[in-house]
């Protein structure tokens, strides 16, 4: 027994040994540079340490997913985005306080995201085992709202105090085939061009006004180009270009079918049909890009990714169309990148048109499961569509909240202190309020699904990587699509 | 061995000259092997000093760049605050859920194949086609019938919840069966006529002999246990009861990955099972050997 | 009362007591649940109701062009990690058992340590050295060697290198110790006969060892059948969900997965595990009773 003890001891031993001589080794290579770095590596040490124990501090002030009064009404809440469910506890302690005689106690659990849905939709199929509320993303809503009020219950009473300053569209898109809003949205998503003026401005030898001047000229898509055009020229480097393409989302087909009002899902009575003119029109457009050296294909697939982001800070891209949320990637991803970048509304393909879509989201939904409907659903809506539960939203999770009431309001959507507010040139909540009534809708329905996925997986891929031509590859999709149908 | 003419000593020599040259090229080749199979976890572990936000800008990058390496991945894990404490819970939970696990299947599936091996009966080889059949079903595909199972068995959001289904592992029976197949059935008639009971003999009489087959078994069940993700996830409900690799996964959302502790967590959550592995390691190969995997 | 007892101790009911663990869960466990699948593949389940629509989901499923990707990515991947994680696992066992090789223990720790990593860890660890990013391991490599850099997870042979890389990297270890016990239960005096009859190394490997492994390899290769084929959690990692571009890296199960789990379309999905159920039984039992497995014992 001894000699088997001793002899784990040694293979560990070994273990950790070898890999401690592959660190020494190469120390001694790189000896001289981290001597060198060692300074700046203590501070980085100290610094690392601080806003280790600040968020230690920060975290210990929730110590459990469990929030408010002990003896209040009981409500389970799940989520796959921790933050979100602090944003629950927070909003439940305000709740209590201004409602004493019906205070509540919330557990929101955190699950992994697909394992979320998985679990949620087995719990509605099976009719038990639901929490109270829950977030569904919106890629999966439509998988969910499908049981309709036999699942769900419906938010338009709770929601009605709201509805007057609440974005019509995206309400919209949380609604059930039946017409009842069954979904309350955290954000608008709004659709938004983001530029790099810095490193414009170095390449093409321009002061920071000259080009915020040129940016805010972009009327149409060729204006876009034109000055991606420039810009390609001025830096004349391979491997730096103007845009990337997505060929891991549908964003893009998005904003063309709002720009031109059509919707490939076709809304709840119609049927589904991807072979649009809009569509067509964007990805010609996107193909002449990629041929040209104006664009190249998202690394990884979009922007939202781990390489998205290392694109973003190599400055391999200088501009990119994507929704207001994006601005927190910035925040909590590329920091160095601060005070560099400008917020503008998109292009359009003709003078007139609309500018902009909401896209993304997290729709929360009450279930019929919840023994506490009525009390659940009035804390849900208070909770993410009054001015108190908005200016947490702003704050903490970084959304372009619904409420338009805010969006003009000086004291909120100018605050300084606010860490978007600081980290962009201009004020995002001044373009969004600017683009207020062109924020078109794409509905999310039964069919939606389907069509990201054949789009994601197949169809983008085969026109922008493989060079397919559009009308082919959409009647692929097509085809698929209408399988389902 | 010992004695041999010295007119072979020169054919020896050269001999073992050769042979050198093998066990070097032998060794060698093992060793490189071995590098790049620990490669990807070695990049893990350098990964694991990074700060997040470093991971995000290098990739997997091995170049030791000490200057923005650091420990606070591992201090921020072990620093006592929220995430810590729920690392260890899910890290508990696991060695819990794992240790059950382990245990009752390697218990059950013994007793079953004990009586698939030892007996020869009519229904026995049905019986045996029955366990290679359960084998070739994935376990997907029972999923969610599993899981209303349980809802109405009232099981979800237990231990049992997770146990049970996979109680009878069908290729832990299947080892054990062909493991047993090669035991002498001698020792089952000595034992009768020292008058054991059927039962007596299967845990007093065979159990011993079958140790090596329960090691090799502890650590491929651990292992399982250990990894399991799917239904652990199906089944439990509350937080409280989570797993590591279902834990560590919650780390992982379209809103942003919390790679600090993810990469740091996963790294140090491989140790117990590499622990077990290096216990276990020598009865793990003299458990498979002996005529284990006599088809 | 006590002739019950006598009945429970008698060399007749043992074996039945014994088995009686494994027919309860057989029958809870496996056979119901596989009941109520073969029952939902004929059916149409949404969150308003349940309606019988007999033969539509398997008709469906002939002219599913996504699903038949998903049939021929795993049959691929299987096949391609039976000529993979055999004879190479193999090789190595061999060479590991012969006297040549110093420090065993250690390698082989080392071949075993990625099948003791959970598949969530050694996904997140592929995906990001699969990057299509310069920075990316792989690309580092590929450029390195002149190569140039590839878009890993986006193309069909890349793809699929990749997820036999993840496979390989895992199982070879796993495969060679199930090799080396195989080869410690050969009689040692096979190859000292086979010395004295003047053999060569590839001869004895060739006529004592292959034969005498045969147990072994029988049985690596109905795991090996079975695990390619219900192959997902890789995939999944890898692309980080059940989506890939082209669908490169869907399989059955992960089909399986996306249309009656994350659809929740259970008919649907109940139909395309009812297919791989088919393939699966009938590649298992033509392969075992190829090999004989069931033939009466003969001691």
């Amino acid at each position: 027994m001894k000699k088997k003890v001793l002899a784990t001891l040694l293979s560990v031993a070994m273990v950790s040994s070898v890999l401690a001589g592959c660190g020494s080794s190469d120390s001694s290579s790189t000896g001289d540079a981290a001597a060198e770095t060692t300074d700046d590596a203590a501070t980085d040490d100290a610094a690392a340490e601080e806003s280790t124990d600040e968020a230690a501090a920060e975290e210990e002030e929730i110590p459990t997913s469990t929030f408010g009064d002990p003896n209040g009404t009981h409500l389970e809440m799940w989520t796959f985005v921790e933050l979100h469910g602090q944003h629950y506890g927070n909003m439940v302690e305000l709740w209590n306080e201004q409602n004493p005689d019906r205070t509540i106690e919330i557990t929101c659990t955190t699950y992994p995201y697909s394992d979320m849905h998985t679990k949620l939709l087995t719990s509605l199929t099976a009719g038990t085992g639901a929490p109270d509320i829950c977030d569904v993303e919106i890629g999966q809503y439509p998988n969910v709202v499908a049981g309709l009020d036999t699942w769900l219950v419906p938010l338009d009473d709770y929601a009605a105090p709201y509805m007057d300053t609440m974005v019509q569209a995206r309400m919209d898109v949380y609604a059930g085939s039946d017409g009842h809003y069954y979904g309350a949205p955290y954000h608008v998503g709004a659709f938004v061009m983001y530029y790099n003026v810095a490193a414009m401005s170095e390449a093409m030898g321009l002061t920071q006004d000259e080009v915020i001047a040129k940016i805010d000229s972009v009327v149409t898509w060729d204006d876009y180009a034109a000055l991606g055009q420039e810009y390609v020229d001025a830096i004349a480097t391979e491997g730096k270009y103007w845009t990337s393409v997505d060929t891991g989302g549908v964003d893009w087909q998005w904003i063309a079918m709002a720009e031109y009002g059509e919707d490939w899902t076709g809304g709840f009575d119609g049927t589904a049909n991807v072979q649009l003119d809009s569509v067509k029109t964007m990805l010609t457009m996107e193909q002449d890009w990629l041929n040209t050296g104006l664009a190249e294909v998202s690394p990884d697939g979009h922007v939202d990714l781990e390489a998205g982001f290392q694109n973003i800070l190599d400055h391999n891209i200088v501009s990119f169309p994507k929704a207001m949320w994006y601005m927190s990637r910035f925040t909590n991803y590329m920091p160095e990148e601060s005070g560099n970048w400008y917020i503008a509304k998109c292009p359009v393909f003709e003078e007139g048109q609309i500018c902009s879509v909401g896209v993304g989201g997290t729709g929360t939904v009450v279930t019929q499961q919840s023994a506490n409907q009525e009390l659940a659903a009035e804390f849900l809506c208070w909770a993410k569509m009054s001015e108190e539960g908005e200016q947490l939203i702003w704050d903490n999770l970084g959304f372009d909240v619904c409420n338009t009431a805010l969006w003009n309001d000086d004291a909120f959507a100018h605050d300084d202190s606010n860490q978007y507010n600081q980290f962009f040139i201009n004020y995002p909540y001044d373009v969004l309020y600017e683009i207020k009534d062109d924020i078109g809708t794409i509905y999310t329905v039964a069919i939606s699904p389907t069509i990201n996925e054949q789009m994601c997986n197949v169809t983008l891929n085969d026109i922008l990587e493989n060079g397919m031509d559009v009308d082919e590859a959409l009647q692929a999709a097509q085809d698929v699509v209408d399988l389902e149908q | 061995m010992a004695k041999r003419s010295s007119v072979n000593d020169k054919v020896e020599g050269g001999m073992r000259a050769k042979r050198n040259v093998l066990t070097v090229l032998a060794t060698g080749w093992f060793a490189i092997l071995s590098l790049i199979i620990v490669f990807p976890l070695f990049a893990g572990l350098i990964a694991s000093f990074r700060p997040g936000t470093e991971l995000i800008r290098k990739g997997l990058s091995i170049d030791l760049d000490f200057s923005t390496m650091t420990l606070a991945n591992y201090t921020y894990l072990f620093g006592g605050n929220a995430d810590s404490q729920k690392y260890f819970m899910w890290f508990k939970n696991s060695l819990i859920l794992t240790f059950v696990s382990v245990v009752l299947t390697l218990i059950v599936c013994y007793i079953v194949a004990y009586g698939l091996s030892m007996y020869n009966y009519k229904l026995k080889n049905f019986l045996f086609f029955l366990v290679i059949a359960t084998m070739m079903v994935p376990f997907e595909i029972l999923i969610l019938p599993l899981y209303k199972e349980m809802i109405s068995l009232n099981l979800i959001d237990t231990t049992a919840g997770v146990v049970l289904p996979g109680i009878c592992g069908a290729s832990t029976i299947f080892f054990f069966r062909q493991y047993m197949t090669g035991l002498p059935k001698e020792l089952l008639d000595a034992g009768r006529i020292d008058g054991a009971t059927e039962y007596g003999i299967c845990f007093k009489i065979m159990m011993p002999i079958t140790k090596p087959a329960f090691a090799a078994m502890s650590i491929l069940c651990a292992m399982g246990a250990w990894n399991n993700v799917l239904w652990p996830m199906l089944v439990y409900r509350s937080a409280e009861k989570f797993t590591l690799p279902i834990g560590l996964n919650t780390l992982l959302t379209p809103y942003g990955n919390n790679y600090d502790v993810l990469i740091a967590g996963s790294m140090f959550g491989i140790i117990p099972v590499f622990v077990v592995f290096l216990c276990f390691q020598r009865y793990f190969i003299d458990g498979m050997t002996a005529g284990a995997v006599k088809g | 009362m006590s002739k019950f007892k006598k009945f429970f101790y008698s060399q007749k009911a043992a074996p039945y007591v014994f088995v009686l663990p494994f027919i309860l869960s057989f029958a809870f466990f496996w056979i119901y649940p596989l009941c109520s699948t073969i029952v939902m593949s004929f059916q149409n389940i949404t969150a308003t109701g349940t309606e019988w629509v007999g033969l539509d989901n398997f008709i469906k499923l002939t002219k599913d062009t996504v699903f038949h990707t998903a049939i021929l990515n795993s049959f691929e991947y299987m096949i391609l990690t039976l000529v993979l994680l055999i004879p190479f696992p193999m090789l190595f066992a061999v060479l590991m058992d012969s006297r040549l090789v110093k420090a065993k223990g250690f390698w082989k720790a080392c071949l075993y340590l990625p099948a003791l990593t959970s598949v969530v860890i050694s996904g997140t660890l592929f995906r990001l050295m699969f990057s299509e990013y310069s920075t990316g391991q792989m690309n580092l490599i590929t450029s390195a060697l002149g190569l140039g850099t590839f878009k890993w997870l986006k193309m069909k042979a890349t793809g699929l290198a990749a997820l036999l890389i993840v496979c390989c990297w895992r199982w070879t270890g796993v495969n060679m110790l199930y090799f080396i016990s195989g080869l410690k239960a050969i009689d040692t005096s096979l190859y000292e006969s086979a010395d004295i009859d003047g053999a060569s190394a590839w001869q004895k490997f060739r006529y004592v060892t292959i034969p005498l492994l045969k147990p072994t390899t029988i049985y690596v290769l109905t795991i090996s059948v079975y695990a390619g084929l219900a192959m997902f959690m890789e995939s999944y990692m890898l692309w980080a969900g059940p989506d890939s571009p082209n669908n490169i890296g869907l399989t059955i199960v992960g089909y399986l997965y996306k249309r009656g789990i994350a659809k929740n379309q259970l008919g649907y999905g109940s139909a395309v595990g009812i297919v791989l159920l088919v393939i699966a039984l009938a590649i298992n039992i033509v392969q075992l009773v190829l090999n004989g497995t069931f033939k009466k014992e003969e001691d």
